[in-house]
């Protein structure tokens, strides 16, 4: 096919406005502007008629059926959450967590918590051992010298039966002395 | 969720930021057929729209908590599908020239054909239609063709249109003119 005809251009100054007029992007002034110089200028008005056979053809879409949408829609969800899933992949951690779940574990967590401070603050002491008065340490300081204290006191009573003991233990010395010596002579 | 169907995007979005996915999904299904044109308008391949806009879906998503709601979400969501739309196209420009020179070899064929047997019908006329459109869109440098297929495509706004690109709105009309005069040049005759 061949051009049959050679094309006629619209003024051009007007070919810009002609076709935002055809768009209807013009200002109110330039609509008025426009309309005037049609009603007197043939090939701009030849040109008008051209956009307005041509366009709309060019724009016609292809109708694609509701089948491809449906699947272009369910693809587009899947693509979407295929890039939830590698973005927050650790919340596959907690997938099998249900709702009831998590408050669940929350309270038993807290409770944990609470009992472990007041434990750990010595708050609630659950013993029922009587209370042992600990010795100062001062005092502990001289325990090993209070035992030899009481263990001089033991060596001074002993000293004192000792002492009562003596006078007959040097009359049985006396008496063993003689017999040891029956040879001596006076 | 059918609640949520009634939320507007930027409470469907504030939602998302706090982890609710199914508000995100909501979104999906709200801009899903808008995404996938604009990406099949690109590629003119249905399986290469459809990994473009799903892969925009996720980016979206994956930074949903830096979107500050400066723009309006499809604004900025947008702009993630045509961004990703013209990285495929750099990256496999090669292929789409190869694939352009096959289609220009059939359509040539094609005429002969007609042109020796039959006389051309509405589906044949349809057809070239499309072809030229595509060749001149191919052929189109690339924010020409971004302005133009989100304004006559999408039905964005040339403010929206500006912001998805990142440009102003006056070169955005500069664009889009002159990507109109270059398509009405390709298809006059069949007019």
């Amino acid at each position: 096919m061949k051009t049959s005809a050679p094309l006629k251009s619209a003024c051009k100054q007007y070919e810009e406005d002609l076709v935002l007029h055809y768009y209807g992007e013009n200002s109110e002034g330039e609509r008025h502007s426009v309309e005037r110089h049609l009603a007197d200028c043939d090939p701009c008005r030849l040109f008008l008629e051209d956009l307005r056979k041509l366009l709309p053809q060019i724009t016609q879409a292809e109708e694609m059926p509701q089948s491809f949408w449906d699947n272009y829609y369910r693809e587009t969800v899947s693509k979407l959450t295929s890039y939830d899933e590698k973005k927050y992949w650790w919340r596959s951690f907690f997938a099998p967590m249900r709702t009831w779940m998590v408050p669940a574990f929350g309270s038993l967590a807290a409770a944990v918590l609470v009992v472990g401070l007041m434990f750990g603050n010595d708050k609630l002491n659950l013993s029922i051992e009587p209370r042992v008065e600990r010795i100062p340490q001062e005092i502990l300081a001289d325990k090993s010298q209070l035992e030899f204290f009481e263990s001089m006191e033991i060596l001074e009573a002993l000293s004192k039966l000792e002492a009562q003991d003596e006078p007959k233990t040097d009359v049985i010395n006396h008496d063993a002395g003689r017999a040891a010596m029956p040879g001596q002579v006076a | 969720m059918a609640e949520q169907q009634e939320l507007r995007d930027e409470e469907l979005v504030a939602l998302s930021q706090q982890g609710q996915r199914d508000c995100f999904d909501v979104l999906v299904r709200r801009y899903m057929e808008k995404a996938f044109h604009i990406a099949f308008n690109f590629t003119r391949d249905t399986e290469t729209a459809k990994d473009l806009s799903q892969d925009a879906f996720l980016r979206a998503y994956a930074n949903i908590k830096q979107f500050d709601g400066r723009s309006s979400f499809y604004t900025w969501f947008y702009r993630i599908v045509v961004n990703l739309c013209l990285d495929h196209a750099r990256r496999h420009r090669r292929v789409a020239w190869e694939s352009l020179d096959q289609m220009a070899e059939e359509s040539g064929e094609q005429e002969q054909f007609a042109d020796s047997t039959f006389a051309p019908d509405e589906h044949a006329i349809a057809g070239e239609t499309k072809r030229r459109v595509d060749k001149t869109l191919e052929t189109m440098p690339k924010k020409q063709r971004t302005a133009f297929l989100l304004r006559n495509h999408q039905g964005l706004s040339i403010a929206d249109v500006a912001k998805v690109m990142k440009t102003t709105e006056g070169t955005v009309r500069v664009y889009l003119h002159r990507a109109v005069a270059a398509l009405r040049q390709s298809l006059l005759e069949f007019v």
